[in-house]
């Protein structure tokens, strides 16, 4: 033990006396080590900002659409499909057992102004009873619109968690007058600020108004959706029993296809899924291209220097090292180089991460997720130090043989 | 005087065949030789005689492909690698033309080098080491790296090297080749007095002042020992 002690010192002191050499190597595999961080991280951070937007999305709704939520968009397929009706939606009301609610839900991107401020906004014609649907955030200041301002096409506006900082720099919106599409609304309540972003945008950049105010002062060219509030337990069914309700209310025949989809939370997971695995795919790729060059790069380097060394390896052999020592020595070597790489890999990453860590912690609302971000990290790095050390003694592995089976007479002969 | 002195070395009837395709050369044909405490042995030859192979066979680097050889009773030519290593690592010490000093090492961590593959710790492995350099004259030279020391101060250190473990033969291979006659004389006279001390001494030469120095001269040609008296 104590022997094998002194064989890891040997080589360790080799990196020393070489250190131009090494550290050039090293690099190698602090870029390998900064491609794995950055890709978990990456991987780990969308994974959280999706779990946000599944929420905001809801478990407990579908939503009926004129194309599907996927990522493999069959557009010239879809754009021709007729807009999906508001009478529609009575059908549903009408026949379904499963849903319990529903809504209208008209999008329409306009331009805001504020005094002389402008900004593109995501405009929502909902029904008054979206109040209670709404997933992931809530009216926190001020209130929803009422029945009656449905009915009356009110002027009345509630907009999204971001919009009143650009718009009222800090005052508070309601009662504010802004300009949409150069018609005056009254800002009534405020949405709490979430962060997530869903399949048809950000829930922070939204401004919500009646149906009714929207159809006349808007526009009717819209892209409608229905939301439809179900039990999560009857999801398949319900979606099934909404896909025939709709396909009677467009009187499709039989052998039509749907020219309408029904969507939810589920389906967006699937296709998300799918992502991140083809995110994490690329980035093991990458990764492990990094890697295999880096650890090429450290056995070259034990190459040279097993053979820059070779007189060295048949004086220690003479002298009394057996095969085993050499070994050693020029594993630990091969190790030594694998952890630097890596520690300057983990410092760079360490530093990187802060520096993100702090521009983004003015965003972050619930400070759970930097509690959690500091066991991985610390787990990372233990498995980042061991995965340079595994690759050190793969790199190391054949360089080190050869010098440890060398003929110490050929060896000291050598020059 | 005529106490009768241990057999350290045994060779009987040792020979040392390369197979080099189509020829085959006998480094080495049917050598007997025996050696005991406190010789001092010169082996003179000319290149290509032998006297290298028979060196390396004697100094546990290489194994006979035929004969016996036993060191201090203990069939060598049955050991395996790591038995090798062990006795050169405890019975001998090589001292070489070219010195071989590690470069980066001081003069005590030179001397510590074989050392380190005995289970030693690192205070007795010091201690050992600059004993070693006082008999050698050097302990002020301690922590110069081989850079800065002469050619006769590196070839004393070699020699301390050598001597640091204690072994029972020091093996010399040209020892005073890259020396000026001053310092080889020095170190010469070093050996002197080492074989006064009790070591036994095997000096690889082709010098015949150096020759003449040892007690014992072996001349060999062509891989047979030719003269010993």
């Amino acid at each position: 033990m104590n022997k094998i002690i002194k064989n890891i010192l040997i080589g360790f002191s080799a990196i020393r006396s070489s250190f131009t050499r090494v550290f050039l190597t090293s690099i190698g595999l602090t870029i390998g080590i900064f491609t794995v961080s950055i890709v978990t991280a990456a991987v780990s951070s969308v994974d959280r900002e999706f779990a946000k937007s599944i929420q905001s999305i809801g478990n407990d709704k579908i939503y009926v659409g004129r194309m599907p939520w996927s990522f493999e968009f069959d557009w010239w397929n879809y754009r021709n499909r007729p807009e999906i009706k508001e009478e529609s939606l009575d059908y549903i009301n009408q026949y379904s057992e499963y849903v319990t609610q529903s809504s209208m839900k008209q999008n329409y991107w306009t331009k805001a102004t504020y005094e002389n401020k402008a900004s593109w906004l995501q405009m929502n014609g909902v029904y008054p009873n979206y109040n209670d649907m709404m997933t992931g955030t809530k009216v926190v200041n001020g209130r929803f619109f009422s029945e009656n301002e449905w009915k009356l096409q009110r002027r009345v506006a509630i907009i999204g968690g971001s919009v009143g900082e650009g718009f009222f720099d800090g005052e508070d919106p309601i009662g504010k007058k802004i300009r949409l599409g150069g018609v005056s609304f009254e800002v009534i309540g405020e949405l709490e600020k979430t962060g997530s972003f869903t399949p048809t945008g950000s829930l922070d950049q939204v401004i919500i108004m009646p149906t009714t105010t929207f159809q006349r002062i808007l526009t009717r060219w819209t892209w409608n959706e229905f939301v439809l509030q179900i039990d999560p337990n009857n999801r398949e069914k319900a979606k099934e029993e909404v896909r025939m309700i709709m396909r009677v209310a467009r009187k499709l025949k039989p052998d039509e296809e749907d020219n309408f989809a029904v969507n939810s939370a589920d389906a967006f997971t699937k296709q998300f899924n799918q992502m991140k695995i083809a995110i994490a795919g690329m980035g093991l790729l990458v990764t492990s291209i990094s890697l295999i060059v880096s650890g090429i790069g450290i056995m070259n380097v034990m190459f040279v220097s097993v053979r820059e060394r070779t007189k060295e390896i048949g004086l220690r052999k003479a002298m009394g090292a057996t095969n085993s020592d050499i070994l050693t020595q020029f594993l630990s070597e091969a190790i030594a180089i694998a952890i630097i790489g890596g520690t300057m890999g983990i410092l760079l990453i360490r530093t990187t991460l802060y520096f993100i860590g702090s521009a983004i912690a003015n965003i972050d609302i619930n400070g759970m997720g930097s509690a959690i971000d500091l066991q991985m990290d610390l787990l990372l790095t233990f498995y980042t130090f061991m995965v340079c050390v595994f690759l050190g003694l793969i790199a190391g592995m054949v360089p080190a043989r050869t010098a440890a089976k060398l003929n110490p007479i050929d060896a000291l002969r050598h020059e | 005087m005529t106490k009768s002195r241990r057999e350290i070395i045994g060779i009987k009837s040792v020979s040392k065949i390369y197979n080099l395709g189509d020829t085959i050369v006998k480094a080495l044909d049917n050598v007997s030789l025996s050696i005991n405490e406190n010789d001092y042995i010169s082996i003179m030859g000319p290149s290509g005689s032998g006297k290298s192979t028979l060196m390396n066979i004697i100094g546990c680097l290489d194994v006979p492909t035929k004969g016996t050889y036993k060191f201090n009773n203990e069939k060598i030519s049955d050991m395996n690698d790591n038995q090798l290593a062990n006795i050169r690592n405890e019975k001998i010490g090589f001292v070489f033309q070219t010195f071989n000093l590690l470069p980066k090492l001081n003069s005590i961590q030179n001397v510590e080098v074989p050392l380190v593959y005995s289970s030693l710790g690192r205070a007795e492995r010091s201690l050992k080491a600059k004993k070693a350099l006082k008999i050698v004259g050097l302990e002020d030279r301690m922590s110069h790296k081989p850079n800065e020391l002469s050619g006769g101060q590196r070839q004393r250190v070699a020699i301390a090297r050598a001597l640091v473990n204690e072994p029972s033969i020091i093996l010399a291979d040209e020892p005073t080749g890259n020396l000026d006659s001053k310092s080889g004389t020095e170190i010469l006279n070093f050996f002197d007095s080492l074989h006064k001390a009790g070591n036994t001494l095997i000096i690889v030469t082709h010098e015949d002042s150096v020759a003449k120095r040892a007690k014992r001269r072996i001349e060999i040609f062509d891989g047979k020992i030719t003269l010993d008296e």
